[in-house]
């Protein structure tokens, strides 16, 4: 049962931003991140923002030659089955498919997708962990199975988005507004990894909502994808997953992003996997390559070694399938 | 005993004539008049009621409320219509499924604030009077249930379904139904039920 | 401590029964109405939301109650301050161990004999303090407003080093819950000497949580002295009887209702505390109190399926004759005595033609919530090593799997001293099941190819060791002027289909149509006595107690009518409300034009359940076949197809019957390959997972749609007079064993622990060289 909070619906963005500006007041788009957040006293809400109201959020458009913004209230439904979005980002579309639940996906937007907080059983439990303020992470020494292999540092969550990895690989920017203004942020430098913050995941400020996603045209050659591996069929989070965005000719790897999802604190751009790709014809030896490259500084912790062999698994096979797409 | 003799609308047991005025016209009536639009004004305070109005099958529904309570405790505690349940007030089963505006969303996590002036359909509001819908005679027929605690919501989400999608594949119907838990394990019968209810629903009648 | 290691459902013992066994009615022969396809009779109810669970009632003026529980592993609780809380808006109530004069200082149960809310918290959990308030919310505000002192003690949550010397101890006398269990016959030494392969293996089983739908929960109203209590219950005599005497009032005070009921699978088969603070805070204030747990107090508190862990040794000659067999298992109790290895060796003892057996079960005391039964107590677990191991012994000795299982039959219960079965239909599931399957072709063909996503089949037998049923159990059957039938029994319809079966066999002896008959249930105050619905036996229980009262119905009336109509009761019969004379059924005449009946305006049959027979036994049967497909870079496993043949004597409906069957097949699944919980061992002993999140059920995209249900209808006339044998925990005990078989049979690795998800699976294709 929530703890007590005051309720605002704004219904412009104007008045949203100002009621926002200090840690205890949260800004609810979908709600489903929020109220889980809320019921297990992750932290305190004094009042609540609601954005549903804002209508100037909504929806999906197309922008330039090809590329689109994305509302940051459109629903992750919305944008799984959106034609634009399948049509040239296939990996955002088959990430949001992959996410939670249909009713979730009914209810959860894109904005709140790739500001949600860890799902990390520790963070969320009743454990006073070094991210929520405390002196330690849990998963150092404890159960580990679901952490991270990569980025971590004092504190050891992975990322739980699907929708930012294939973001991150497909070069999105998300616009950020706040009381000081817009500002247009490249999505992989939207992430704060645990060694410069480990009690914040993103660049927000309090006073600051994202209110659109960017992804502009994609390049010629460029196919995408998204695989997810998990411990059941729906509900859950990756506990590995992959998004690609590669820029072939003929067979050819011209450029492309490899990001990693359950693997780090962070979307986790793997320089090493792109790296033992790019300029090369993407046959079975060099997926193999690029899967051992992505893993050749990860470090296990006590539960959760078994990545390391999934990840190098997942990346292999989902080269291979987009190679031969 | 068990009637508290609060508002049920709608859900007299079959073969008791009673009222069959409100449920009759819900399930056709996919949006009714709208109290309040989504996007006007709100503010309450946190130990404070605020009144709010709800649309929920098609009736308009004034209330009082606080902020924090969820969709499923108003549904069911403060207006009786126990056809919605609740299995972990997380988002985590199903059980609680509702459509609002149409689609299948989980009640135990939305606020009740958060949905004035939408339109709020619960199993009672798959009645005709007294008589079941053809997605709710679907998962009689095909047994699609055990102990029966989740089936409203399945039943719920296989509506949202049917809705949008009047011929589903099975690896659609499986999809679509994978927000459900089923701890019974009924779950072959309930594809089976999705798709008895397709059937059911082209032919117009249950 | 009494010990009750062996503790059934039901107290066994002979009870007074009638019609006395040699006045027993013939077996059905053709029947009618039982065994066909039929929909449930309370369908509507269930679709509708009109049925009324526990949790949905609301009642004027109705409190709402929550429970503070202790959230360490193992603590002694200084004080609880509840000052600030009594304070708080709409509070009414507060209660803790504090209070003055704690109301309920007895034992609270015979399961956990600690006080209410006792100052030693053995497990993460326990209760120790409760409010009613106006509104859930307001209850959980105070709740979260009480401050309670607490010292931390050092806990143990593994059971494989509780019983280590320096462990923690929970108990002055130690970790160990009484004496190891031995049991064995033969000569193990020999066999194993005869054996031209033997092979030992390690095993073990992850926790395994309940979590019906329905979270467990109750409704309390006192009258005066006399408490009614709605509570999700798989029995209401037994929550009677708990809250009864530990609130000390007499039975008759207290009366339990549970028509309905989501989902228990053991874990409801007794009040928890909450049951009796309800009760409580009800009467402090004078007004009805709701309950209900929440989702996460359900993962600490009301019961799980112990971790198990298995080492079992056996031996085999080249013909496939079994020669010995050696098992030692122990389980968690948890921090109560509760049954961390029931039944644990049961399969090992019994389902394979073995001379040579030998067995011992060791149950431990650890920091966590106690084991209640659930779903086949230790059946799943001992089959997940059984049945891997019969699986490892054809491949050593290059026998197909099914045909080993064939050759180990037995006709009688080696572990009963003996005593033969009233019935076996395991053979009849090994070999219509595997035909089912297509079992040899597709064992040929599947494993084949050097793509990396691999195909195999696996399959496993079982039966569950018991499953018969048996006294006590009364009902009556209320046959109204108008030839209308009101059927009243006590047991509780779990959602198996109990009351659509009754109705049935009422239908079947009085030729009604089964949607026709009223039924009044599971109520203390106002129903026949029933046992529990557990332990699959509440259609071999009820389903005779309900036949024999219909039966004295149908006498009585036919004597009225042949009375009446100056016939030979013995020419008539009952069909579609009328009695039929044999010769002229012309003369058929309406139940409601016999003037007898009109007179009288009720007839009442009463029927109570028969003795089994005294020299035989009755068990269940199954064999299950299952189809992966793994994919070996990632460990991911699609389960493709399942067909489950089982004999579970007469089948009573065909619909309730297959579904059964498919739940126990999903519940397999979630066993062997999503579920687990997590206990933060290392550092604080809490539970991790206690959400539906992070402990993970199987959801509609990883049960199988493809699932065939293969019924070995063969009636069982011995075991009771409608032929029937459990279904509910049969259909769960081979599937994980199953699954773990087709796995091996895909890839060459064997998964010996739970749950075979990828986190497993992948890291042990990765050792095997057979991964990415």
């Amino acid at each position: 049962m929530l703890p007590q909070f005051s309720y605002v619906r704004a219904t412009s963005l104007d008045e949203a931003l100002q009621h926002l500006g200090s840690e205890d007041v949260r800004p609810c788009a979908g709600g489903s991140d929020l109220l889980g957040c809320l019921r297990d006293e992750v932290f305190d809400c004094s009042k609540m923002v609601s954005l549903s109201g804002i209508e100037q959020l909504k929806g999906i458009e197309r922008i330039g030659d090809a590329g689109i913004r994305i509302g940051a209230l459109t629903t992750i439904a919305e944008v799984a089955s959106d034609p634009l979005i399948n049509r040239g980002f296939t990996a955002l579309a088959q990430a949001a498919a992959a996410v939670a639940s249909p009713q979730l996906r009914n209810q959860g937007t894109i904005g709140g997708n790739v500001c949600q907080k860890p799902r990390c059983w520790y963070y969320r439990g009743e454990f006073h962990c070094l991210r929520k303020g405390g002196g330690t992470c849990y998963a150092l020494a404890g159960e580990s199975q679901f952490h991270a292999v990569l980025g971590g540092a004092r504190c050891y969550i992975v990322h739980p988005s699907d929708t930012a990895p294939a973001l991150v690989a497909l070069g999105a920017s998300a616009r950020v507004t706040g009381s000081g203004g817009t500002r247009l942020v490249p999505l992989e430098e939207f992430y704060v990894p645990p060694s410069t913050d480990p009690q914040r995941e993103t660049v927000l400020e309090p006073d600051e909502i994202v209110t659109e996603l960017t992804l502009s045209a994609p390049a010629p050659g460029l196919r995408s994808s998204y695989r997810k591996v998990r411990a059941r069929g729906s509900w859950d989070f990756a506990l590995a997953g992959v998004a690609l965005a590669l820029q072939f000719d003929g067979a050819r790897v011209v450029a492309g992003r490899v990001v990693l999802s359950g693997a780090a604190p962070i979307p986790w751009r793997s320089a090493e996997a792109e790296a033992a790709i790019t300029g090369r014809q993407l046959d079975q030896a060099t997926a193999r390559a690029a899967a051992e490259a992505a893993m050749q500084d990860a470090v296990a912790l006590k539960r959760n070694g078994y990545k390391i062999p999934l990840f190098k698994g997942v990346i292999e096979e989902e080269l291979l399938k987009l190679a031969g797409a | 005993m068990t009637h508290d003799g609060k508002d049920r609308e709608g859900i007299s047991r079959r073969g008791f004539l009673q009222s069959v005025g409100a449920s009759a016209l819900t399930a056709a009536a996919a949006r009714p008049a709208a109290a309040q639009p989504s996007g006007a004004k709100q503010s309450a305070e946190a130990d404070t009621l605020s009144r709010i109005t709800l649309v929920i099958n098609g009736r308009q529904r004034r209330m009082e409320v606080e902020p924090r309570w969820s969709l499923s405790y108003v549904l069911r505690e403060r207006l009786g219509l126990s056809g919605t349940k609740v299995g972990c007030e997380r988002g985590e089963c199903g059980a609680c499924t509702v459509l609002i505006d149409g689609v299948p969303r989980y009640a135990c996590m939305t606020l009740a604030v958060e949905v004035e002036g939408k339109a709020i359909t619960t199993v009672e509001g798959l009645m005709h009077g007294e008589q079941l819908g053809p997605t709710q005679q679907a998962f009689v027929e095909e047994d699609g249930y055990q102990c029966g605690y989740c089936t409203c919501g399945q039943i719920m989400a296989a509506e949202g379904l049917l809705r949008v999608e009047a011929d589903p594949s099975l690896d659609e119907v499986r999809k679509q139904m994978s927000g459900n838990l089923c701890r019974c394990g009924a779950y072959p019968h309930i594809f089976a039920a999705v798709q008895r209810a397709a059937e059911l629903r082209k032919g117009g009648a249950s | 401590m009494r010990d009750d290691r062996d503790r059934p459902y039901w107290i066994e013992g002979d009870v007074p029964h009638a019609p006395s066994p040699d006045q027993g009615p013939e077996p059905w022969g053709e029947t009618k109405v039982v065994g066909t396809k039929r929909p449930r009779v309370d369908g509507y109810e269930r679709v509708s939301g009109t049925a009324v669970y526990p949790t949905d009632i609301t009642l004027p003026h109705m409190l709402y109650g929550a429970i503070l529980r202790c959230p360490h592993a193992h603590a002694h609780v200084n004080a609880v301050d509840t000052s600030a809380a009594e304070t708080m808006p709409g509070v009414r109530a507060v209660l803790s161990g504090f209070t003055p004069d704690d109301p309920v200082t007895a034992p609270h149960s015979e399961f956990i004999r600690t006080r209410l809310f006792h100052p030693h918290c053995r497990y993460e959990g326990e209760t120790v303090a409760a409010v009613a308030a106006d509104t859930p919310y307001q209850a959980w505000d105070a709740v979260r407003a009480i401050r309670a002192e607490y010292d931390m003690l050092p806990f143990v949550s593994d059971e494989r080093r509780a019983l280590e010397d320096d462990a923690p101890k929970l108990y002055d006398e130690g970790n160990q819950v009484g004496d190891t269990q031995r049991y064995s016959r033969g000569d193990v030494e020999a066999g194993f000497a005869e054996a031209d392969v033997v092979l030992e293996q390690a095993y073990r089983t992850e926790c395994e949580i309940h979590t019906p739908m329905e979270p467990h929960g109750c409704v309390a109203r006192w009258d005066g002295d006399s408490l009614t209590v709605w509570e999700s219950t798989q029995g209401v005599y037994n929550i009677q009887n708990t809250v009864a005497a530990s609130l000390g009032l007499p039975l008759s005070k207290v009366r339990v209702i549970g028509h309905y009921m989501g989902g228990g699978f053991g874990a409801k088969l007794q009040p928890g505390k909450y049951t009796l603070i309800a009760s409580l805070l009800a009467k402090m204030t004078a007004r009805p109190v709701k309950l209900a747990l929440t989702r996460e107090e359900t993962y600490l508190a009301v019961g799980n399926r112990p971790p198990s862990n298995m080492w079992l040794k056996a031996g085999v000659k080249r013909d496939g004759t079994l020669t010995a067999l050696e098992y030692v298992g122990s389980g968690a109790s948890g921090a109560y005595r509760a049954g961390g290895v029931s039944l644990l060796d049961w399969q090992v003892r019994d389902l394979y033609t073995c001379a040579n057996v030998r067995t011992e079960l060791t149950n431990i005391f650890i920091n966590a919530g106690p084991a209640r039964p659930f779903r086949a107590p230790g059946h799943p677990q001992c089959s997940w090593a059984l049945e891997q191991m019969m699986d490892a012994l054809a491949d050593a000795i290059d026998m197909d799997p099914v045909a080993l299982r064939l050759k180990n039959i037995p006709t009688i219960s080696q572990a009963r001293d003996g005593r033969p079965y009233t019935t076996t239909g395991f053979r009849q599931c090994l070999e219509q099941g595997a035909e089912a399957f297509g079992w040899g072709e597709a064992r040929a063909t599947a494993a084949t190819g050097d793509e990396h996503i691999k195909r195999g089949v696996g399959m496993a037998g079982a039966l569950w060791g018991y499953g018969a049923g048996g006294p006590p159990s009364t009902a009556f059957v209320k046959v109204f002027a108008d030839g209308s039938v009101n059927l009243n029994m006590g047991a509780s319809d779990i959602g198996t289909g109990t009351k659509t079966v009754m109705a049935m066999v009422v239908a079947e002896e009085l030729g009604v149509d089964p949607d026709s008959v009223q039924i009044d249930h599971a109520d203390t105050g106002t129903t026949a006595y029933a046992t529990a619905s557990g332990g699959s036996k509440t259609v071999p229980t009820e389903s005779p107690t309900v036949r024999t009262a219909a039966l004295d119905a149908k006498r009585q009336i036919l004597a009225l009518a042949a009375e009446e109509l100056e016939l030979d009761a013995a020419s008539l019969s009952l069909q579609d409300g009328k009695v039929v004379p044999a010769g002229d059924p012309s003369q058929a005449k309406a139940l409601a034009e016999l003037r007898s009946l009109r007179r009288r305006r009720m007839i009442t049959g009463v029927g109570h359940r028969g003795p089994n027979p005294a020299d035989k036994v009755t068990c269940p049967f199954a064999a299950q076949f299952c189809e992966v497909e793994v994919n070996t870079k990632t460990g991911e496993v699609k389960v493709v197809r399942f067909v489950a043949a089982h004999d579970s004597g007469r089948v009573m409906n065909r619909l309730t019957y297959q579904n059964q069957v498919f739940g126990g097949i999903t519940m397999g699944i979630g066993l062997g390959m999503t579920e687990e919980r997590v206990l933060d061992g290392d550092q604080t002993g809490k539970m991790v997972n206690k959400n539906w999140h992070d402990y993970k059920l199987p959801t509609a995209l990883d049960a199988p749609a493809d699932m065939t249900c293969v019924p070995i209808d063969v009636p069982d006339p011995e075991a009771n007079i409608a032929g029937a044998k459990g279904i509910g925990e049969p259909a769960t005990v081979p599937t994980a064993a199953a699954l773990a078989n087709a796995i091996y049979h895909a890839t060459g690795v064997r998964i010996t622990e739970t749950p075979a998800s990828p986190v497993k699976l992948v890291q042990a294709l990765s050792d095997a060289g057979k991964g990415a």
